[in-house]
């Protein structure tokens, strides 16, 4: 097949591979070199090698948005896995009922943008708040911090559910029911049996919760907007406000370091995630 | 008319195939096979110095345990394989390069690759609208190959609801629409269960005289080489033992591979000397003393390489050991390990001083003789002249 | 036994008391969005809807009328289906090239798609809406071209890790049956690969029609204004939000997407796990 498909690349790869130049491979590395540059436009930037890095990194606002993203990465990635993990393994009991009703709703608001999700919360959390008295999300920045862990539960926890149900399905039943005759209790099953044979799916769900909460935007602008001061903004916040909110010539270049500085941070956790959730996973 | 030559076809798998990992270094699991094929500079030799003539209409079956080239030979003449070194004509023209689609060449899958989104009568018809043929022709010709085969009524159907057999009929099928020179088939049967594989090869051989075409067929079974083959080329480790026809290949084996390969149970085979005495030799072991016809030994005499007495292996097949009774002239002494009723023989397992021995003994003659059970005694003597001879270090066959 | 049958019972009750928080938000917005502005306050927006806080459809209106939520809607409408049709064909060629020729070229360009996955959008999105707007890429026609190059990453391993579960032996077959490798593409590989197309195209339309920050950067967002866009612009003004139509907005919204996934919900579910399990 190969060798004859090989002179259709005009046809077959062309397309897409030019597009990609234009969409992902000249931007990026572009936006690498730039993070050397000082710039307003493209056109009038010029070198001053890591000067921009050092001003990004004591940069408090970078640094509070860093631990802040960290901490909210960290606790989202834990809640929504054990919750969509708990909620899979119920709703994959025998003969329970409704358990098609249950799964169609906690998927839902997965495909609602994170733009309009943000603004449901908004206006949720605020009538919360202001009944019991509270201040505002706007003025408030721990509701803003479980506000947003809040509004990723409900949106990411049906998402991998749907994907460890999935995976629970896909265990032999010979496994499990090999575990129930050599007179294994359901809890030990749970551990002994599916677990191990549900690292692959762990392995996932961990990649994309993890990398979800570093990436976050959309929510964040839209629920907290990063108020009160900046406080609940977030890496991918943080980095578009230096980018466009703030006035002085710098600014942009500083913008563009803490861009790489973040997706070198991305791109490292993913790896070293995998690595580590590899290992355990069962040879089959 | 349809002759194909291989000359000389070699078959290289340069080392370093990059092979595409899964995103997240998923450990593909290409398992290492362990095989015994030749390493050069340049690769892997998976084929070594292929060289055979099919004649027009000929049925040839490459016959070998897994990895032993056989599939890739085939795929070579195909088109589907770049032939690193060699030329395969087919018809007198020179083929290295040219696309399969013009080879005038149906092949057949083990996994009989049916298109899936098409009917079975899309399947056979789809090589025929590709060739802009008419309309009506390729109704008629559908319908009569649907009729050979049986398939009439599933014409309608996609092939996930036709069961195993019926899907390797429409992959035939779908070969013999095209009325090409050269049928191709690898491991046609090897998916089918026992019953089924044994009624397919039956009419394989039916269709064969029924269609005029050459053969190239590919099998690890050795029956079905052994019954559909008008020559068989068996073949180990990416290089070829044997040419034969099937007889020629059961009763002079080229050498000790191809005396084990072929063959249900296994040939019996136990380390002997030759000894040589004048223009006489004889199959000594500790205790048989075998004198060897006078044709083996004009035979023997004519490859002597001096010396009287020879390292050999030597070979058996058990349907050639006879039962014989206890001190008969020839007769060896065993006990027996394991009996195993067949039906109409039993094999029976037994341990001698020689070694290790598999009989075929008809169950009429054990009736004569009374039940055989484990720890029995036994005596059995070999057919005259059913000993194989075989060099200890190379293998081959001696005779 | 009895103790698994209470154990069900008990379930059914703590998961239809979740379902039902579960979908309280999208409730409240509901309700709300039909309250009379004077009605709507924070700290009223758990009330339900009485006489006299029923403003009937007059938010919708309102938001039809002067947001310009019709114009959104079908900006959205044509970024999403030319982006996802574009991607879809051309990824998925794109994809089983690069399975099929084993060429240091393909296997390169495999490597960047992959890479480009887990590289966060902040990280281009200076230089890119830039780009964009130099080679012209800025109109809700245009645009699709960049999501096609961004969303690759993502379609090309998806389409790839399905093609590897493709028997050769068909495409060869095919071969041998006379087709060239357009042909083959065309007419076994992509009539097999259907669901597939389904799946991909699932996850392309969600991503393509919930994303904010592409089209805002890129697009002359005074003039075209997406769905996403059109709903930050609410609070983005000096003076106050307008609740209420914003909340019919956001309904107006919901409402098409819950409709579709009522009606798709298989396939949806069937491409969000495949998504995941390949990726």
């Amino acid at each position: 097949m190969g060798k004859a498909l090989k002179r259709w690349w005009p046809l077959f790869m062309l397309p897409t591979c030019l597009a990609f130049m234009i969409g992902f491979v000249i931007p990026f590395i572009q936006g690498f070199y730039l993070s050397f540059c000082q710039f307003i436009t493209i056109n009038n930037a010029h070198f001053v090698g890591i000067e921009n890095y050092v001003r990004a990194l004591p940069d408090p606002q970078f640094s509070t948005s860093f631990f802040f993203t960290v901490a909210f990465a960290f606790l989202s990635t834990v809640l929504i896995n054990v919750i969509a993990l708990a909620i899979a393994q119920a709703l994959t009991r025998k003969a329970l009922k409704g358990t098609n009703i249950f799964r169609t709703i906690f998927f839902m608001p997965n495909l609602i943008g994170g733009i309009v999700l943000g603004y449901i919360w908004q206006i949720l959390i605020n009538c919360l708040l202001s009944n019991v008295g509270a201040q505002l999300i706007a003025l408030n920045s721990a509701a803003g911090f479980w506000g947003l862990i809040i509004l990723t539960l409900w949106q990411q926890v049906g998402y991998m559910m749907i994907i460890y149900i999935a995976g629970l399905q896909s265990i032999p039943s010979d496994y499990i029911e090999a575990a129930k005759v050599d007179g294994a209790t359901a809890w030990q099953t749970f551990w002994k049996v599916k677990i191990p044979n549900l690292m692959p799916t762990i392995t996932i769900c961990l990649f994309l919760s993890i990398t979800n909460g570093f990436k976050l935007f959309d929510q964040n602008l839209a629920l907290t907007g990063g108020a009160p001061a900046h406080s609940t903004e977030m890496l991918a916040l943080n980095i578009y406000n230096t980018f466009y909110s703030r006035a002085g010539i710098a600014w942009q270049g500083i913008g563009q370091a803490k861009a790489v500085i973040f997706c070198i941070l991305v791109v490292a956790i993913s790896m070293i995630q995998l690595k580590a959730t590899r290992s355990k996973e069962v040879q089959q | 008319m349809a002759e194909i030559v291989l000359k000389h076809v070699q078959k290289v798998y340069p080392n370093n195939e990059s092979k595409k990992k899964g995103f997240f270094g998923k450990k593909k699991k290409t398992e290492e096979k362990k095989h015994n094929l030749k390493v050069t500079e340049d690769g892997v030799l998976a084929v070594e110095d292929f060289n055979l003539t099919v004649h027009d209409q000929e049925f040839i079956v490459l016959v070998g345990p897994s990895g032993c080239g056989k599939s890739t030979t085939m795929r070579m003449v195909a088109g589907l394989e770049d032939i690193t070194s060699g030329d395969v004509f087919i018809d007198g023209k020179r083929v290295n390069d040219v696309a399969p689609k013009d080879r005038d060449i149906a092949m057949v899958f083990q996994s009989y690759a049916l298109y899936p989104n098409m009917t079975v009568y899309e399947n056979m018809a789809f090589t025929l609208e590709l060739k802009k043929v008419p309309k009506d022709e390729i109704d008629r010709k559908v319908r009569s190959a649907a009729e050979i085969l049986g398939i009439t009524e599933y014409l309608d159907r996609k092939p996930k609801a036709l069961s195993g057999g019926q899907r390797q009929r429409v992959a035939i099928g779908r070969a013999i629409v095209r009325d090409p020179k050269v049928f191709l088939m690898d491991e046609p049967l090897s998916n089918l269960d026992a019953k089924l594989r044994n009624q397919m090869r039956a009419e394989l051989i039916k269709l064969r005289h029924e269609i005029k075409g050459t053969f190239i067929y590919v099998t690890h079974d050795q029956t079905e080489a052994m019954t559909l083959g008008d020559r068989i080329v068996v073949m180990k480790d990416g290089v070829v033992q044997q040419i034969a026809t099937p007889q020629e290949v059961f009763n002079h084996p080229a050498n000790i591979f191809v005396a084990g390969f072929i063959g249900v149970p296994q040939m019996n085979f136990f380390d002997a000397q030759l000894v040589r005495s004048g223009n006489g030799f004889t199959v000594k072991t500790e205790d048989m003393n075998v004198a060897l016809a006078p044709e083996t030994c004009a035979q023997l005499a004519l490859n002597w390489d001096g010396g009287d007495v020879k390292e050999i292996t030597a070979g058996v097949r058990p349907e050639q050991i006879l039962l014989a009774d206890k001190g008969e002239e020839g007769a060896l002494q065993g006990t027996v390990e394991v009996t195993e009723l067949m039906g109409s023989t039993e094999h029976v397992h037994v341990t001698a001083p020689d070694g290790q021995f598999v009989l075929i003994i008809p169950v009429v003659d054990l009736e004569a003789k009374g039940a055989l059970k484990a720890g029995d005694p036994i005596w059995f003597k070999f057919e005259k002249n059913a000993t194989h001879l075989f060099d200890k270090v190379s293998g081959k066959n001696l005779i | 036994m009895k103790r698994d049958k209470a154990i069900n019972r008990a379930l059914s009750i703590f998961f239809t008391i979740l379902s039902l928080a579960w979908i309280y938000p999208v409730f409240m917005i509901a309700l709300n969005s039909f309250k009379k502005a004077t009605a709507i306050s924070t700290t009223t927006a758990f009330d339900l809807l009485t006489p006299e806080t029923f403003n009937g459809l007059a938010n919708y209106v309102h938001a039809l009328n002067e947001q310009g939520f019709a114009s959104a809607f079908m900006y959205s409408l044509i970024i999403t289906v030319t982006s996802v049709v574009l991607i879809l064909v051309c990824c998925s060629m794109c994809a089983w090239y690069v399975v099929r020729v084993n060429s240091k070229i393909s296997n390169f360009f495999y490597y960047l798609f992959v890479f480009s996955m887990v590289v966060p959008f902040q990280m281009l999105m200076f230089t890119l809406s830039n780009l964009a707007d130099r080679i012209g890429f800025n109109t809700p026609f245009n645009i699709c071209f960049i999501y096609l190059g961004f969303g690759a990453g993502l379609a090309v391993f998806m389409f790839a890790g399905f093609v590897k579960n493709i028997p050769l032996e068909i495409e060869e077959a095919a071969m041998i049956d006379g087709c060239n490798p357009v042909q083959v593409f065309f007419k076994i590989v992509l009539p097999i690969m259907k669901p597939t197309y389904l799946s991909v195209g699932i996850l392309e339309t969600m991503w393509v029609w919930n994303d904010y920050l592409l089209p805002y950067l890129t697009l002359d967002s005074t003039k075209y204004k997406t769905i996403p866009i059109l709903i930050q612009y609410f609070r983005g003004g000096y003076g106050h939000v307008e609740l209420g139509p914003m909340m019919a907005c956001i309904m107006m919204v919901v409402i098409p997407i819950v409709i579709m996934y009522i009606f798709c919900q298989k396939y949806i579910i069937d491409g969000v796990v495949a998504g995941a399990v390949k990726g």
